[in-house]
């Protein structure tokens, strides 16, 4: 059973391609507010975990509940509904490419406030200023670069407020400044919102700064192998091939 | 035991070699030079050895054999395929490829639906585009065609009437022909052509940028917001284009039955005689249905195509063939239940 705080359950999870399963027995409970990540190498299903919990692709077996909402077994309605209750940062941040930023961030809320236009453009703005991109929201996304892409991501990500934020790699491929300041945008979410964050990341120090917890996927056993709070990871009797991920990538 | 030796060249051709049993020993005797041939030719041959001895070998090619097997992940073997086994899953592919094709047709109709009751999220800011890129944008390469194939009847035409002395009837053939068969239907194939293909790669484009993931997981339907208003415009655009194929059609018939043995007031008093209000609603009907038929095609396949380039490319041919031969099998269709009712 899925008390009222838990955010995000995981029951028994099995995940794949088509029916062939790359990790099975998942299992965990998220609280609200809490920011999750999801570790584990290259290739394990990290993003394929990411679409099952948030509803995008069905779930081989197991079931995910999304703020008390099994997606899988949902009808439409209710399962639209949900998902306007999250928002979703993809590893290429899937812009809109005929639209400018601003476009592509007022597009989720012309479709779902009621809010008139000058009103929404102005949220707009903001949510594109919260990523350091006010200057750029007249631009369409194929003048600017990869990190500016993953702000502009996120800031679509964040433009109904949802109560829980998925993030596919946000800080792939950015210089450690920007990548800095996308932690403490999450961070900053989480304090002023309450907003639940799963992430997945390879960037230890990062996780280390933001994450309340550590989901690390096995690839030779095809199941999570741990689920603590990152700093756990560190301790030398840890889960060896969990803390092991954890030390090299910081080395590295 | 397996021991190397000379000059190892990607440049040169590497030897075939059989490594049964569980135990190998590699060693090296007079090796030359080496490149990337011969770390990958040990690699490919002895990976599935369990115990190979590599101990004998020049550090730097230990280092790079073990660097390949450190870096390699655990897939499961490859299995080639036997001819039972392919036809087995071209049944299976071909089962799902339709499961998907009714599913895509069942989510289309219920999206209509929900739109007609207000419950659908359509973005109808593309209507006013679809319509122009649908209809007028393709309104010269209709008018060149239609055109061509109402010259290319009236010539076959008055070639085997001419033999009956009935040239007059020319214009009935050539307007019949237009307004119930040729102007749909070339209107039909014209939009698989341009239409079809164009959904096709802008949905697989927007499949392989994640966009369409990106409207699910705003809580918004991509055959909804997407299809729906693209289907309505090529629906509404095909009919009339088809009205317009079928008038310059019917000029197509005139120039030439003009330049022959006919006089205008001829032709156009046959013209008149022949076009009737049921023959005129025969092509019409058809041609709504062409018009379904090309936007559907495209943008099920569009929505379908993998996440590659070569996926959209697919995805573009696949629904002009598609789009094509669904036209046909509905125009055949459309033929037998026309004569069966007596339309």
């Amino acid at each position: 059973m899925s008390t009222k705080e838990d955010i995000l359950v995981s029951d028994n999870l099995s995940i794949g391609h088509g029916s062939k399963a790359i990790m099975d027995r998942i299992s965990f409970r998220l609280a609200a507010g809490k920011i999750l990540a999801v570790v584990g190498p290259s290739g394990c299903g990290k993003s394929t975990l990411m679409r099952a919990l948030s509803g995008l692709d069905e779930p081989l077996a197991g079931k995910s509940m999304l703020m008390g909402v099994d997606l899988s077994r949902a009808d439409q309605a209710l399962r639209e509904a949900t998902l306007r209750r999250l928002g979703f940062l993809f590893q290429g941040a899937a812009l809109f490419s005929s639209l400018t930023l601003r476009e592509n961030v007022e597009m989720p809320m012309r479709e779902f406030l009621r809010a008139p236009k000058r009103e929404i453009r102005q949220l707009a703005e903001y949510k594109l200023a919260l990523v350091g991109l006010a200057d750029a929201m007249e631009k369409l996304p194929s003048e600017i670069s990869g990190g500016m892409m993953k702000r502009a991501g996120i800031a679509r990500a964040m433009a109904l407020d949802p109560e829980i934020i998925f993030l596919d790699e946000p800080s792939a491929g950015l210089d450690p400044v920007t990548s800095g300041r996308i932690d403490e945008l999450i961070l900053k979410l989480r304090e002023s919102f309450g907003t639940t964050i799963v992430l997945v990341s390879h960037e230890v120090p990062s996780i280390l700064r933001t994450a309340d917890f550590c989901v690390y996927l096995d690839p030779d056993t095809g199941t999570m192998s741990a689920y603590a709070p990152p700093r756990d990871f560190l301790r030398p009797d840890f889960t060896p091939k969990a803390h092991a991920f954890f030390t090299q990538a910081s080395l590295t | 035991m397996v021991t190397l030796g000379g000059v190892w060249s990607l440049h040169e051709e590497l030897p075939d070699i059989i490594v049964k049993g569980d135990k190998v020993q590699v060693r090296a005797e007079d090796l030359g030079d080496f490149d990337s041939s011969l770390p990958s030719w040990l690699y490919g041959n002895f990976k599935n050895i369990r115990q190979i001895d590599l101990g004998s070998l020049p550090p730097r090619l230990q280092a790079l054999v073990q660097l390949a097997e450190k870096a390699s992940v655990n897939e499961s073997p490859s299995t080639e395929n036997n001819v039972l086994e392919r036809f087995g899953n071209w049944g299976v592919d071909s089962s799902s490829s339709w499961s998907r094709a009714f599913d895509h047709i069942g989510n289309t109709a219920l999206g209509f639906i929900r739109s007609v009751f207000g419950r659908a999220k359509v973005n109808w800011s593309d209507l006013p585009l679809q319509l122009q890129t649908a209809g007028v944008d393709a309104l010269p390469i209709v008018a060149l065609l239609g055109f061509l194939t109402g010259l290319i009847m009236a010539y076959v035409g008055l070639i085997q009437l001419r033999q009956l002395g009935a040239t007059v009837y020319v214009a009935n053939l050539v307007s019949l022909a237009m307004t119930r068969e040729m102007g749909a239907l070339m209107t039909g194939i014209i939009a698989c052509g341009r239409t079809s293909t164009s959904f096709a790669s802008q949905l697989g484009s927007m499949n392989v940028s994640q966009e369409t993931d990106a409207l699910r997981a705003l809580g918004l339907n991509p055959i909804e917001y997407l299809a729906i208003p693209r289907i309505i415009a090529v629906t509404l655009m095909i009919p009339l284009l088809a009205m317009f194929a079928t008038f310059i059609g019917v000029l197509g018939g005139m120039v030439v039955a003009c330049a022959g043995d006919l006089s205008v007031e001829q032709y156009l008093t046959q013209v008149i005689l022949a076009i009737t209000f049921k023959s005129f609603l025969v092509g019409f009907i058809k041609s709504i249905a062409f018009g379904f038929i090309a936007a559907w095609a495209g943008c099920y396949r569009g929505s379908v195509a993998h996440r590659s380039a070569l996926g959209v490319g697919e995805a573009a041919t696949s629904a002009a063939v598609l789009g094509i031969t669904l036209i046909v099998i509905a125009d055949a269709i459309f033929a037998v239940l026309f004569n069966l009712f007596k339309f």
